[in-house]
């Protein structure tokens, strides 16, 4: 036999290349088959001890000798129990987790050169960790792996301490917004705990912390929180916390804060009124109804939308306002006003009561002909085609009619 | 020279060319392994349910472009309002379609003029109305007819929030798609767009508006088109995404920082590839910008579209899909070989223009040149058997290697049989499938050159399942473009 040509040579690299593709591809199907039955398994031993532990309260002695791996899976299954069970179960399970060595080994795992382990080991001190954890996870909100910094987050919350609270406020400035983001909701979740550090963030030099923290605050709608607050809202150099801040007044729902909001409708800068209309809304106090008013003629289309919002959810008070509206001098407010009359059905309710007898009855027309002044005819019209013959019927075609509006 | 050395230097230009292109493939799988790796790793972590329940993620517009979409619409925009996202509103760009779409819309989503003042920050076709719906976040444009590109911009000069996805009607998002596309433009301010992975929706299952069950095609044309998406978008677009020199977001499929996608001017109109055209642009005025940014691609946010089942379409979509990227390498002819646009004028450009764009040219000249050397009888015939074997090999081999990393990370197709299937398609694309490929692309440079800017039209079969198959010929309006950077 011959040395062999470029052609068997060329054959038997590509086939052998190929052929070590396919069997590589055929390996990772089998393999992952075969993990997920040793999972299935194990798992499946591993609840049952968890189960005889819980209701006997006996430590099987297989628990004792799990290997590294088998570690892994029961930290999952002991978390897959904790989040639904509550009161001494649950405390018994975390502290089996202690006794297992669990905690110690994710515990060691946080100053881990690989960031997966790091992550893991934060993902599962946040179920299994408690109190004890919050150091080595807050050193880990600087990690330089962003998912690392965001799994640390999410597992201080889940522990929830005040001392937690303060480290995650401590990041509210994270160069990823993702991760200030996630910061933000976690202390969210951790609720009143949380109010102190985020008040100390409020009067804070950095740029974007204060925001959030008054997000936060508004979110938690704490009164508490209220002070800090007004005080960010009237003195704040910076637009978006200015605005944060009134918003966040609002959602507390005290009326104690009306003249702060009332100062914040003048503010100069737009988003701060924009908001100061939503915080109104949210209090409610008919009080304010002037207020809104006037923002309904305010040059930025924003302030206009969420004034005649908040004025459409004052009641018939608010309806009347708007109806003052549509009768007034300014087009824009008119047209806002008579479309948000639109679109809170408030027309359609109106053309309803057309024929009505009484103050009632009068109340609609009055209604309907101030929007049919505005030219805002089309809705009407609309309404006219779609509605079946009879009294109100007949009363809104004469209106528009009228006003040759058909 | 005589004819004679001319046809062995062909021979041996073909086969530099061969091993360079080959050189870069490798690079770009050596790469998007290990990317992949790290994206699948960080998924495990990424807390996508908090995500989706968070007050703080920032708010996307979905931009919906429709013509003529009267029999599907309503279940596309019920699919897109579905879509797992804190807040997300629906912008329908009825691009004066001559059926009864805009009816449709109002009909079904009780819409009402709406007086939100759009600022038109890009150009488009006249403006009818828009409409607000009273029970969705759903806002429809109304205006006459411009294309695809024009009903785009003027959906995203609509679009209010910071974010905004384009997207094509017919399209089929899963259910967490958003969040996933959105995420890395969340995560970082310099993430000026997006792109997802487009799947071939062939053979699957569908039921209101969502893939239900993931099959292979039944056909043969379908199943080719299966490894050549992989190919594209798990193997090249992850590759290119890493070293921040992608010069493709899908048209079907894409998201963007609204801000940048304005500073860009938005999609151009009067090019049959205005997807890739918008992303190179971007990369050009962003870099004379000096802006820090960044355009990636994320390979799981799916997005699956029905691929041609016949090769008359199909034909017709490469030919459209090449005098594209012509188009775009002649419009940013500027940036190539510039080493003031860094990465993409050294290296993405370049790429394209000699492997994307001239690839079929000389793999055509490589076969006329092979076929005359063994007739003149100046080519060691075991020598060009040999190079051929070697060349039909590594055509597998990448098709494999796309099946590999796609069963090692994603794994999409649970069954074995699709597995085998997938396998067996990417040897068998070698044998024919690859040299139709290179004649309609070498045609396609033709057609460019009498400058035709034809879309052509797309023929749709319907997918398999409660959904009653589509049989409208539309405009190809709505198709996904991959395999110019697959091959």
């Amino acid at each position: 036999m011959g040395r062999p040509g470029l052609i068997e040579i060329a054959i038997v690299v590509m086939a052998g290349l190929n052929v070590v593709m396919i069997l590589l591809t055929v390996a990772v199907k089998v393999a992952r088959s075969l993990r997920e039955s040793w999972l299935k398994a194990r798992r499946s031993r591993i609840e049952s001890a968890l189960d005889d532990f819980l209701l006997a309260g006996e430590v099987r002695p297989e628990l004792r000798r799990l290997r590294a791996r088998e570690l892994d899976v029961l930290a999952a299954t002991m978390i897959e129990y904790l989040t639904v069970l509550r009161g001494s179960e649950r405390e018994r399970l975390l502290g089996l987790a202690v006794e297992l060595g669990l905690v110690k080994r994710y515990a060691g795992w946080l100053s881990s050169q690989r960031r997966w382990r790091r992550a893991r080991a934060a993902e599962n001190l946040g179920y299994l960790g408690g109190s004890d954890s919050v150091g080595g996870l807050a050193k880990l909100l600087s990690d330089r792996d962003e998912t690392v910094r965001a799994v640390a987050a999410r597992a201080l919350a889940r522990i929830g301490t005040q001392e937690a609270a303060q480290a995650l406020a401590q990041t509210l400035n994270d160069p990823s917004d993702l991760t200030r983001l996630r910061v933000a909701e976690n202390l969210e979740r951790i609720g009143p705990l949380a109010a102190p550090s985020l008040i100390d963030l409020l009067s804070s030099e950095e740029r974007r912390s204060p925001i959030l923290a008054a997000r936060v605050l508004g979110n938690l709608r704490l009164l508490e929180a209220g002070p800090a607050l007004e005080a960010a809202a009237r003195t704040g150099t910076n637009v978006d916390l200015r605005a944060q801040a009134t918003l966040a007044l609002g959602k507390t729902g005290d009326p104690e804060y009306v003249p702060v909001l009332l100062e914040a409708a003048k503010d100069e800068e737009w988003p701060v009124r924009a908001q100061a209309a939503n915080a109104l809304r949210m209090i409610g106090e008919v009080s304010t109804i002037p207020t809104l008013k006037n923002l309904m003629a305010d040059r930025e289309w924003w302030v206009r939308v969420n004034a005649a919002r908040a004025l459409a959810n004052f009641g018939a008070a608010g309806e009347r306002a708007l109806v003052d509206i549509l009768e007034g001098e300014d087009r824009f407010a008119r047209e806002r006003a008579a479309a948000t009359l639109e679109a809170q059905g408030i027309t359609r309710r109106m053309v309803d009561d057309l024929a009505s007898p009484g103050e009632r009855g009068e109340r609609a027309r009055h209604v309907i002909r101030a929007m049919v002044k505005t030219g805002s005819t089309r809705h009407l019209r609309r309404i006219l085609n779609d509605m079946p013959e009879g009294d109100n019927r007949r009363v809104l075609k004469k209106i528009l009619a009228e006003n040759n509006e058909l | 020279m005589s004819f004679n050395q001319f046809i062995l230097g062909a021979n041996y230009f073909v086969l530099g060319y061969f091993l360079l292109i080959n050189g870069v493939y490798a690079l770009l799988y050596f790469i998007s392994f290990f990317e992949i790796a790290d994206y699948t790793r960080r998924e495990i972590f990424s807390g996508f349910s908090e995500l989706f329940t968070s007050n703080y993620a920032p708010p996307v517009s979905v931009v919906v472009p429709a013509y003529n979409e009267e029999a599907t619409i309503a279940a596309s925009v019920r699919s897109f309002l579905t879509l797992r996202y804190p807040l997300h509103e629906v912008v329908v760009v009825n691009d004066g379609s001559r059926d009864g779409t805009l009816d449709v819309l109002k009909r079904e989503f009780d819409l009402w003029e709406y007086d939100r003042p759009t600022r038109l920050q890009l150009q488009t076709a006249p403006i009818r109305g828009i409409y607000a719906s009273t029970t969705e976040r759903l806002i429809v444009v109304d205006k006459e007819n411009g294309g695809k590109a024009d009903a785009l911009n003027a959906g995203i000069c609509t679009a209010q929030y910071p974010l905004v996805c384009c997207l094509d009607a017919d399209i089929i998002l899963e259910e967490d798609a958003l969040l996933k596309a959105a995420r890395p433009a969340i995560e970082y301010g310099d993430v000026a767009a997006v792109g997802g992975i487009v799947r071939v929706a062939n053979g699957c299952e569908v039921d209101a508006g969502r893939i239900v069950e993931i099959k292979t095609p039944r056909r043969a044309l379908p199943n080719l088109q299966v490894v050549e998406y992989l190919r594209a978008f798990l193997a090249g677009r992850t590759g290119w995404s890493k070293i921040n020199a992608l010069l493709i977001i899908s048209g079907a499929f894409g998201l963007f920082r609204k801000r940048d996608l304005i500073a860009a001017g938005g999609y151009s109109l009067g090019t049959v590839g205005e997807d890739m055209e918008l992303v190179t642009r971007m990369h050009h005025v962003l870099r004379e910008n000096n802006r820090k940014y960044r355009i990636v691609f994320v390979p799981d946010p799916v997005a699956w579209t029905e691929v041609p089942a016949t090769l008359r379409v199909l034909r017709r979509q490469r030919d459209r899909w090449h005098r594209g990227l012509l188009d775009t390498l002649v419009r940013h002819r500027k940036m190539l070989f510039n080493p003031r646009y860094g990465i993409v004028g050294l290296f993405a450009m370049p790429y394209y223009f000699l492997f994307e764009l001239l690839g079929p040219v000389i793999e055509l000249l490589g076969y006329i040149a092979f076929v005359a050397g063994l007739l003149l009888g100046i080519l060691n015939a075991r020598f060009a058997l040999a190079f051929f074997l070697v060349a039909v090999g590594l055509g597998a081999l990448l098709s494999v290697a796309a099946v590999f990393l796609e069963e090692l990370r994603l794994q999409r197709y649970p069954s074995w049989r699709d597995m085998v299937k997938l396998i067996l398609y990417g040897i068998a694309e070698n044998f024919g499938y690859r040299q139709l490929n290179t004649l309609w692309r070498v045609m396609a440079i033709f057609s460019f050159l009498r400058r035709n800017t034809d879309w052509g039209s797309m023929e749709r079969r319907g997918f398999e399942q409660a959904k009653p198959p589509e049989t409208t010929p539309k405009r190809e309006y709505e198709e996904v473009k991959t395999s110019r950077d697959s091959e």
